[in-house]
């Protein structure tokens, strides 16, 4: 594709970025291969091909190259007047003239509750600083046009560019079953919060970081997709999602849908993009539903 | 006759191998260095082969590495006992005295020996990367407890107790570092490094901050201290510890770690 003036342009098909072509290997705003096939499922799934090592992305004056494959590395390059935050834990290594600084955020006793980090860091350039998530798995680049936003399941963020705003709001995925010593026990299988990062002001760059292999699809107006609950990495925020439960067919009392027997999964209804992990933590399904938040139920 | 140097190990090889002879690094890469100056551990190709004295290890598996050692006689290699996979029954095991204070520290007291020839494999049992380390004469090395696989018999092992109680509570390296010494013959070290392992070079005096758990190693010559970073989050007040590393000489992390957390 060319715009007026002979400047070749290419819209990255992962991201939808457009940028220059310069050549680069790898989109600069996510990361992902330029010289790969677009690679779908039949079933519509594209598989997000992980950021190549040494990959450099370009955020306001400011770059972040991502290094390793197994545990990767986010190094940031950070100019004068970029900062970044991210959850203390993931600092790997910093220049000494980075200034770190804790971000200031309300609601700290709702997020200790929730066990969402507690301690947010802003790193200040300018200088170098690397996050790492400390587990095996991508870095997934997700840029954010000014003024859209992501809804991002706990625990998959790594780090944020400073004008990409953070908010966090109840998933409100939850169901209850009656519990050994005849309590009402409560469960998440989403977690009990979700995190929505808004660029404000401009271009924002949001790092996650997803165990396993990730794939990605955009779900068309009125379309539907079970998946796992605990598979889901992050959606526009106009997917909706509910819970809906299976019930097999059984002929014997303990498959029967007053017990246990039984699939959990997160109904997704587009239009939007969303986003899944190939490792996941199955929900429990141990006990009968008695309350739950907006739920379809199928008896098969 | 042209020579190939190893970006990692800057060992001399014949300009037909596609991998080092002294460390097992691919030769036909280019030495992948972050804007920052950290090298990336070179990934081994599955079932590279590489020699020491009249030795030969192979590193087999991308996951969980195996190093597969073929010891020549009069050969041998030091290591903790819990890391021997396999080995062929003639090879003869004894073990290395090592003094009793080192039980105090959490590390192993008993460091086993085995004598060539015969064939011997090692895995640290973890997903990780085997980094390999030929040392020159002369050399010392500090490594974090329990991440050194295995070192060659011309190695003198030995440990250091880290200076200061700051240091030992929160320096994430517990109370001792192994240190591998080589004298008049060159040795060569295999560590294990959790996810991926970068390696820089400080200048003298140039300083790094880095996170406690995931050091890995660095040359002797590297001063390391504990730093702590006060942190302030509404009334809550909290500080974390950083290993601040401070040149000349190398430095290695890994990128799994364990995280030593805030107060």
């Amino acid at each position: 594709m060319s715009t007026p003036g002979n400047v070749s342009t290419y819209t990255c098909p992962y991201c939808r970025m457009t940028n220059t072509d310069d050549g680069a290997p790898t989109c600069p705003a996510c990361g992902a291969p330029v010289d790969v096939r677009l690679r779908v499922s039949k079933s519509g799934w594209s598989e997000q091909p992980p950021v190549r090592d040494m990959a450099r992305l370009h955020f306001n004056r400011s770059t972040c190259q991502i290094s390793g494959s197994y545990v990767p590395v986010a190094e940031m390059n950070l100019d004068q007047e970029d900062w970044v935050y991210f959850s203390h834990h993931v600092l790997l290594h910093t220049d000494p003239n980075v200034r770190l600084e804790p971000l200031q955020m309300a609601g700290g006793w709702n997020r200790m509750l929730a066990g969402m980090p507690l301690v947010m860091l802003k790193a200040q350039g300018p200088g170098h600083l690397a996050v790492s998530a400390d587990e095996p798995g991508e870095i997934l680049a997700v840029p954010l046009r000014a003024h859209h936003g992501v809804d991002v399941v706990e625990h998959r963020f790594l780090a944020a560019t400073g004008n990409v705003g953070y908010q966090w709001r109840s998933s409100n995925i939850w169901f209850t079953t009656w519990g050994d010593d005849n309590n009402e026990e409560w469960h998440y299988p989403l977690g009990q919060n979700m995190d929505r990062f808004m660029a404000t002001g401009g271009p924002g760059l949001l790092l996650l970081h997803a165990p396993g292999n990730t794939f990605v699809r955009d779900l068309q107006q009125g379309e539907h997709i079970l998946v796992q609950p605990g598979g889901l990495i992050w959606k526009d925020p106009s997917v909706n999602m509910y819970l809906h439960f299976e019930y097999p067919r059984g002929n014997y009392w303990f498959s029967s849908a007053r017990w246990e027997c039984k699939s959990i999964w997160l109904n997704l209804a587009g239009p939007g993009r969303v986003a899944i992990q190939s490792v996941f933590e199955p929900p429990e399904t141990v006990g009968s539903v008695v309350n739950s938040s907006g739920a379809s139920t199928k008896f098969w | 006759m042209d020579r190939i140097e190893c970006q990692w190990c800057k060992g001399q090889n014949e300009p037909d191998r596609t991998s080092c002879s002294t460390c097992g690094a691919p030769l036909d890469k280019r030495n992948m260095v972050s804007d920052s100056g950290w090298s990336e551990a070179p990934r081994l190709r599955d079932m590279t082969e590489f020699k020491f004295s009249n030795s030969t290890c192979q590193v087999e598996g991308e996951i969980v590495p195996v190093a597969e050692l073929a010891l020549a006689h009069g050969d041998g290699v030091f290591f903790e006992h819990h890391v021997l996979l396999w080995k062929e029954p003639s090879v003869p095991l004894g073990a290395m005295n090592t003094p009793s204070r080192k039980m105090l520290g959490g590390m192993p007291h008993i460091v086993s020996i085995a004598q060539g020839p015969g064939r011997i494999a090692f895995s640290r049992d973890a997903a990780g990367e085997i980094v390999v380390l030929p040392l020159h004469p002369g050399m010392e090395l500090d490594v974090r407890e329990h991440a050194f696989l295995l070192g060659t018999h011309s190695l003198n092992y030995s440990f250091i107790r880290i200076k200061g109680l700051a240091n030992v509570l929160h320096g994430g390296s517990g109370m001792y570092m192994d240190r591998f010494i080589t004298q008049q013959q060159p040795g060569l070290l295999l560590l294990h490094g959790y996810g991926n392992v970068f390696q820089k070079t400080l200048q003298p005096g140039e300083r790094i901050l880095v996170e406690p758990g995931g050091f890995l190693y660095k040359d002797s010559s590297v001063t390391m201290n504990a730093v702590q970073q006060n942190l302030r989050s509404g009334l809550v007040r909290h500080s974390m510890y950083m290993a601040e590393m401070i040149g000349p000489g190398r430095v290695g992390i890994q990128s799994m770690y364990v995280h030593h957390g805030s107060e």
